[in-house]
């Protein structure tokens, strides 16, 4: 029965491949007369299976070496590309997480998407991310997961833009799909460049080629940046992150599933990849620049943002950050454990925001104000989820950041003043984003805000159970690091770190003393941080500049000189016509002159040759 | 007397027969110098009767189809600008521009 169920596996991505067909059915174009919510129910069931399959996988391979399932795919001259899978503890764990948030998530919408008609597109698309999820952490060959986070980002384009009849739906939507595209394809670089180099896509190979592998260093260098590339885009790091932002036009429960699982497909194949990326310290330091800048650039633009969502999708691109800088100094498994902790963390967070939203309508952050009272629920979950997500003990993300500062400690210890850094500032923009919405006064908009229906709080509280059961379950698993090899400065540095940018905010935001909105002295700074480095201006001066440019000068060129030097050929014959058809001038005596002409010249070139043999 | 001079007086005749043919602007001329750049051709004819082929004269034979051919020309050619002239009042070449582009 277990060999069955791990034999198996691959069942779990069609599970939720059906529920996109059959979700399809209820589109009001399709089914017209009953309304779209056997969608929901369909795909719920059907991510139910898949968790309660994964789970028992799970339980079946636990403490279980390894098992390797190999597809032909394709088989033509000499490439040999073969779909493989990897079942093991830590792929099915990712499947049972996925499967979880996932289940979460689309009960959640069943409470969001009450008033909506869109479930049928709704819930296929999350279907479709779901699949593409497990099929992403099943696959162990690069070029499969190529192949998926591929068909994920088109996913997004689809997601995102589910409510396409408001304009800043379609430009977020967008620049999802450019963004993470322009990464993926330099990802295609990469992945193309390592296969003569490697002579397989298949990861585990790819492990071992990588252990003995000597190549050109800057061979290595270019490759392991081409492959970076797409995670970066796909993590929302900087230069690419851009997209996370204007991805929070979305619907609120897809946001649930983008801001946990689905920027954490790039870490994964990140991850994945640590092997070959140690090939090459120049990547290794990119990297972990990348990771450094967005860790801290994101979470001081996370404390800057007035919008509840977007201030959440800043600390996503911080926390990715922080994986960047696992993988580069080669945590992989505490990487692994930081993307389990976030994710619960994260989604616990976006949840409880979600039901606040949904019942207060704006999502501006000035405008909340003394929901504690009235939404205990939703307050406690976001407070449990915060604690989760920063270096709060016992919680999740307390675990993970200490053991990745403490061997960040051997290696390079500054890394350790980022981590703290970024905690502090994170733990800060939470409570700033906790006293804003629960503490304080009632404002106009949240005068009457009641606590959601039963299918928002529900997944809501599952999800504060989780975060709260993470510890244990971590401890149980024998995941948790020992604390005798934990440096203590290292843990007293964080705790630390989190409860002065706790404690600031709450003295910042309870203090009624202290005028609100706060204007920093320097309004300008403030501004920065509030426009997210002015992105969208730097965007639209370097790249979407250049690039419109250029094809204004292609098309200038095409239409004008290329069409132009063809239609002056056209345009040569209608002249030779028009201008030549003068000869017929209607004069007898011209055609006369012409026709003598036309004689003397025959027989000048005829009887030239001949004079030279003339005898008289 | 050479053949040769014979030759150059029918080839100048011609000569001016074309010149007449290609810039006069009276049709009747025109008509006047095809005659000349025949005469032209039949003194040619002769010429070359006499002086290559003295027994048959062959080219006298020509000579007097070419004179009866040219005095039918002449005639249709006049019966020509005749039917010309009743429609449009003249036989100026310059004006009988009409069949043109």
């Amino acid at each position: 029965m277990n060999e069955i169920l791990i034999q198996s596996i691959w069942l779990v991505p069609i599970y939720a491949l059906v529920g996109v067909i059959l979700s399809i059915s209820w589109s009001p174009g399709i089914i017209r007369q009953t309304g779209p919510r056997p969608a929901g129910y369909i795909n719920i069931l059907m991510t139910l299976i898949a968790l309660i399959h994964s789970l028992l996988a799970l339980s079946a391979t636990w403490k279980q070496p390894a098992q390797y399932l190999s597809f032909q795919w394709l088989h033509a001259a000499n490439l040999d590309i073969s779909f493989d899978i990897e079942i093991s503890s830590i792929n099915l764990g990712a499947l049972v997480l996925i499967a979880v948030l996932n289940l979460l998530a689309q009960v959640y919408a069943i409470g969001y998407m009450e008033m909506d008609w869109g479930w049928a597109r709704f819930y296929s698309l999350l279907a479709l991310f779901e699949a593409g999820m497990s099929t992403l952490v099943l696959c162990n060959s690069l070029f499969f997961s190529y192949v998926v986070l591929e068909i994920l980002t088109l996913g997004t384009y689809l997601l995102i833009g589910l409510w396409f009849n408001q304009s800043l739906v379609i430009t977020g939507a967008r620049d999802a799909f450019l963004t993470k595209r322009v990464g993926d394809l330099f990802l295609l670089m990469g992945v193309v460049a390592l296969l003569p180099l490697a002579g397989t896509w298949n990861y585990t190979e790819l492990g071992e080629w990588a252990a003995t592998a000597t190549i050109n260093p800057n061979v290595a260098t270019l490759l392991c940046l081409a492959l970076i590339a797409g995670p970066l885009g796909k993590c929302a790091q900087f230069p690419l992150h851009l997209w996370l932002d204007e991805a929070m036009e979305g619907p609120m429960p897809g946001t649930i599933l983008r801001n946990t699982i689905v920027v954490s497909t790039g870490a994964w194949v990140l991850i994945k990849l640590q092997p070959v990326l140690a090939l090459s310290p120049v990547a290794a330091n990119f990297m972990i620049a990348i990771g450094a800048s967005t860790a801290i650039g994101a979470s001081l633009i996370a404390i800057a943002q007035i919008d509840i969502k977007r201030s959440l999708s800043y600390s996503v691109s911080a926390y990715m950050g922080l994986v960047f800088i696992a993988v580069a100094t080669q945590q992989d498994i505490t990487a692994l454990k930081l993307l389990l902790t976030y994710a619960i963390a994260m989604s616990l967070l976006v949840m409880s925001i979600g039901g606040v939203v949904l019942n207060t309508i704006t999502q501006d952050l000035t405008q909340y104000g003394g929901l504690w009272s009235r939404r205990p629920i939703s307050g406690i979950c976001y407070l449990v989820g915060a604690a989760s997500m920063v270096a709060f003990p016992p919680l999740g993300c307390f675990w993970t950041l200490a053991e990745m500062a403490n061997n960040l400690l051997m290696i390079r210890p500054w890394l350790v003043g980022v981590l703290v850094v970024v905690n502090a500032l994170t733990a800060f923009s939470l409570t700033r984003e906790f006293c804003l919405v629960f503490s304080g006064q009632v404002k106009q908009m949240t005068v009457r805000s009641a606590e959601s229906l039963w299918s928002l709080v529900l997944p809501m509280t599952i999800g504060m159970g989780l975060a709260l059961h993470v510890p244990i379950l971590l401890h149980q698993w024998g995941l948790l690091p020992e604390w005798k090899n934990l440096d203590s400065t290292v843990v007293i540095a964080l705790i630390t770190s989190t409860f002065i940018g706790a404690s600031s905010a709450a003295i910042i935001y309870l203090n009624n003393k202290i005028a609100k909105p706060i204007v920093l002295k320097p309004k300008a700074i403030q501004d920065l941080f509030a426009y997210d480095l002015y992105t969208p201006q730097i965007y639209r001066v370097t790249i979407i500049f250049a690039v419109g440019f250029i094809s204004k000068v292609v098309y200038w060129f095409d239409r004008y000189l290329i069409d132009g030097v063809v239609n002056l050929f056209g345009l040569a014959t209608i002249l030779g016509g028009e201008s030549l058809k003068y000869n017929v001038s209607g004069q007898t005596q011209f055609y006369v002159v012409s026709i003598l002409l036309g004689m003397a010249l025959f027989i000048g070139v005829i009887c030239l040759p001949l004079i030279p043999q003339l005898t008289f | 007397m050479h053949l040769e001079y014979f030759l150059l007086l029918a080839a100048a005749l011609f000569c001016i027969g074309i010149y007449g043919l290609i810039t006069s602007r009276n049709a009747v001329r025109v008509l006047m110098s095809i005659e000349l750049m025949l005469n032209a051709v039949n003194l040619n004819l002769v010429g070359f009767s006499n002086y290559l082929d003295p027994s048959n004269i062959r080219g006298q034979v020509f000579t007097v189809f070419v004179i009866t051919v040219a005095a039918a020309e002449a005639a249709v050619g006049l019966a020509i600008v005749l039917a010309i002239y009743r429609n449009r009042n003249t036989i100026d070449m310059e004006q009988f521009n009409l069949l043109k582009w």
